[in-house]
């Protein structure tokens, strides 16, 4: 019975509640402008709480995370600018959603997924952490390298004229992403004795440069395109939307809290592999994948927000963080005395339900302030584009000078929106070249690690068959690219024609 | 043509904004006058992480702005050190690290070592020990070594060369001739990890990450490399009980401390060793200190010098020794 008497904490003090607000309130504007990230925000108000009690700290903090993350899905709606990299995928069919005067549409339809998937996350963060956490330990590099290449296979998914085109982005984003010094050897690459090379692309700057200013300088070369006259009258997805949607929803939102679990991956990868099963397995669309379809934000955004209760599995069953933002909350919970580890649940079972339902107020209050304002939100993409792009400009700038608050990041910024210009004006998609450069990391040190396991190439591949979750990470890339070949098409077109016959 | 007018005021607007938001010169005493960045060499989690955070937010307090953390992991914490090295001198960036920069010089890996930077704070430093996860099949360090040599592959989780389990398999390598097959991880909370799960056999784990495992019985600690035992962990034997040749290296730990870049004004480097110091001997930090088992320093300026001077003299001698480097 304890267990109750902790959640309903918050509900006796209710100034917990107002935290959660404010912070879920605070956080959907700072996620949303892109290079503010909710990691920044919560840093910050560290030292604004420092002094306080720590349950309200940590409410605060739950409150901004939640916002932060769905907020990021705003921009990437009405201006093609994801305000993180977990919103990228929101972008390919929010935004086309947004060019057809259904913005307010697509940031309902973000809305709603995005609570259920951080009450999905929240579910599953109360119910089965410790099971999830053991899920976590089992995954080994390898599986971490087959959920790489699951992300890459994304490539495939994406609208463009043609697969060359998707893959030479993808090649590209790859080869930004080993820029730096080497991550096991220190040594320097492709750096040409540039000091900020060192360091490696800062992947929050290439996203804004090849998202956002790319955008601003693509719609300034077309002349006399007027804004798109934006639908306001129905915002709010009818609850038969929201059913017909919830089996994507559920899957999305299980593999959320999953990889948001994994302390290598989170909301990130999470929605960009959502977003391609979703278009890999909805049947017929309304309105195909990277046009405007409903299911590419459903399935990205119920993952992402997912991933919540997912990073916060690792920091109360392992204390180890599953995410910057949970790291710094672990930091300001061992400032008040609690030591991270596997004893946490144990020893302080109040701060695990405090948590649990500090995430289920903030998602109340992501109903109440997603919803409301999507009408005013839903004009920025009637501003008149003398003014908008001027102030895609603006906020790119601001963006990514205060990721670092190094001046170079601008110029970088500006250069990738030059590249990205280039890119989309000889239609090669820029979403790839993003995504090449999150993932490399991943791919290249886990195929690194598997090596030095395994010893060879060979020896690599077959440790997948000696892990359950290897062989089904495994299984799942293989069908995802036998389905894309063109011979199971013209099978399954041939079986399809053959039934329809019958 | 009014569009014009407008969009070349708002481009006007960009540009001031971008200025204004340049870092100003300022002179010392103001310092700081914005937010502090702290440049973490080691993941979210590990050992150096779980310091820094808490005497960050102490410290904060009393500089009177924010310290934003932030982890730069890999290349055993170098590109962390590199990265604030090509920032300004100016005290923005801190380098909040470990014991590993003192050796890149002489394995190669930088030209940078903490002779590049003034030491504004050092924490402290603390004990080590040998884990493996609970279903291991060894359950002493002399088996461990003892499979090594018999060839078998025995996989020691490593942060990389010039880390921690790095360094202590060098000295075991010198004194019992066994060679580990090394995997190199982002941080110790990795390399923790991929024990825990059973990727690698074994790492070394500093008592502040593993103790919690201790008491839950999910790591087994086979050894401790320290000439005293613990209290809270009795019953984990010392390593010169099975490697007495061990006691030529100890007392001997990692250790943490604040940097800044070399250059930097006395002034600003005073101000930040005053910040930190208050926050090193707040109670709440002294208590984490205690429930984390550092061996709590408190140090700066030409104490701190010496202090790195020893610990790196001590260091490469016994590499050299052992053999890891000419």
């Amino acid at each position: 019975m304890s267990a109750l008497s902790y959640l309903l904490v918050p509900f006796t003090h209710p100034m917990l509640i107002v935290f959660v607000a404010i912070g879920c309130f605070a956080g959907i504007y700072i996620g949303a402008i892109p290079g503010l990230s909710a990691t920044m925000a919560v840093s910050l108000l560290v030292s604004f709480t420092y002094g306080w009690e720590t349950n309200s700290a940590i409410a605060l903090m739950i409150g901004i995370f939640i916002g932060a993350v769905y907020g990021g899905s705003r921009s990437a709606i009405l201006l093609n600018i994801p305000g993180a990299p977990a919103a990228v995928a929101t972008a390919l069919d929010g935004y086309p959603l947004a060019q057809k005067g259904e913005a307010g549409r697509a940031m309902g339809v973000a809305t709603t997924q995005s609570v259920v998937g951080t009450l999905l996350g929240v579910v599953v963060l109360a119910v089965g952490a410790p099971a999830v956490s053991q899920l976590a330990l089992k995954f080994a590099s390898v599986d971490y390298l087959l959920l790489g290449l699951m992300g890459m296979m994304m490539v495939g998914s994406l609208n463009c004229k043609s697969i060359f085109r998707g893959l030479m982005a993808a090649a590209i984003g790859v080869l930004l992403g080993t820029v730096g010094m080497d991550s096991m050897t220190a040594i320097p690459r492709f750096t040409f004795g540039n000091t900020y090379l060192n360091a490696g692309i800062d992947y929050v700057v290439a996203m804004i440069g090849l998202f956002g200013v790319s955008e601003a300088l693509i719609q300034i070369t077309e002349k006399d395109v007027m804004a798109v006259k934006q639908k306001v009258d129905k915002i709010i997805p009818s609850f038969d939307t929201i059913i017909k949607y919830l089996p994507l929803t559920i899957r999305s939102s299980i593999v959320g809290v999953i990889v948001g679990a994994l302390p290598g991956a989170g909301g990130d990868i999470a929605a960009l592999l959502c977003y391609d099963q979703a278009k890999r397995t909805v049947k017929n669309p309304e309105v195909p994948f990277g046009q405007g379809a409903v299911e590419g934000i459903v399935a990205p955004e119920s993952a992402n927000n997912a991933a919540i209760g997912g990073a916060f599995i690792p920091m109360l069953t392992l204390g180890i963080p599953g995410d910057a933002v949970t790291a710094v909350m672990l930091g300001a919970l061992t400032i008040h005395g609690l030591q991270p580890g596997p004893n946490l649940m144990k020893t302080s079972p109040d701060l695990f339900y405090l948590i649990v339902s500090c995430l289920f107020i903030g998602s109340i209050c992501l109903v109440i302030f997603g919803l409301t304002g999507v009408k005013i939100f839903a004009k920025i993409v009637e501003i008149p584009r003398g003014i908008l792009l001027p102030l895609i400009i603006i906020l790119s700038v601001v963006g990514s000078y205060a990721i670092n608050k190094n001046l170079y990041d601008i110029f970088w910024m500006m250069a990738f929106g030059v590249l990205g210009y280039f890119l989309k004006r000889y239609e090669y998609p820029v979403a790839p070249c993003v995504l090449g450069i999150i993932l490399t990391n991943l791919l290249e040190n886990n195929y690194r690690r598997g090596i030095s396991l395994n010893d060879t190439v060979p020896g690599l591949v077959a440790s997948i068959f000696t892990s359950p979750i290897s062989i089904i990470l495994f299984v799942a890339i293989v069908v995802m690219f036998v389905t894309q070949t063109q011979a199971y098409k013209n099978w399954s077109a041939k079986r399809e024609a053959a039934r329809s016959a019958k | 043509m009014k569009m014009k007018k407008v969009l070349a005021g708002l481009m006007a607007a960009a540009m001031t904004a971008t200025l204004a938001m340049a870092p100003a010169t300022v002179s010392a005493s103001d310092y700081p006058t914005d937010n502090v960045n702290g440049i973490v060499q080691w993941g979210e989690g590990g050992g150096t992480d779980s310091l820094m955070r808490p005497l960050s937010t102490l410290a904060q307090e009393k500089l009177g702005k924010s310290i934003i953390i932030q982890n730069k992991t890999g290349g055993t914490g170098s590109i962390a050190t590199q990265y604030v090295y090509d920032q300004e001198a100016d005290g923005y960036n801190l380098l909040m690290g470990a014991e590993n920069p003192e050796l890149y010089k002489v394995l190669g890996i930088s030209e940078l070592t903490y002779d590049n930077f003034d030491c504004v704070f050092l924490i402290g430093d603390e004990t080590t020990g040998v884990v493996v996860g609970k279903d291991s099949k060894y359950t002493s360090l002399t088996e461990i070594v003892e499979a090594a040599k018999a060839g078998e592959k025995v996989t020691l989780a490593t942060t990389g060369t010039g880390g921690l389990p790095w360094e202590v398999a060098a000295l075991l390598t010198s004194i019992t001739g066994a060679e580990f097959k090394q995997v190199q991880y982002d941080s110790d909370a990795s390399a923790k990890t991929a024990v825990l799960g059973g990727e690698c056999d074994f790492t070394i784990c500093k008592i502040q990450s593993g103790i919690e495992e201790y008491k839950s019985g999910d790591l087994k600690w086979l050894c401790l490399l320290a000439l005293e035992s613990v209290e809270e962990m009795a019953d984990v034997p010392l390593i010169t009980a099975e490697y007495p040749d061990f006691e030529q290296y100890l007392p001997w730990g990692p250790f943490y401390g604040v940097f800044v870049k070399e250059g930097t004004d006395p002034a600003v480097e005073e101000v930040l060793s005053a910040a930190f110091t208050e926050a090193f001997q707040d109670p709440s930090y002294q208590e984490v200190l205690t429930n984390f088992h550092i061996n709590p320093m408190g140090v700066s300026g030409e104490e701190a010098k010496t202090y790195l001077t020893d610990w790196q003299t001590n260091m490469v001698d016994a590499l050299t020794n052992a053999g890891a480097i000419q």
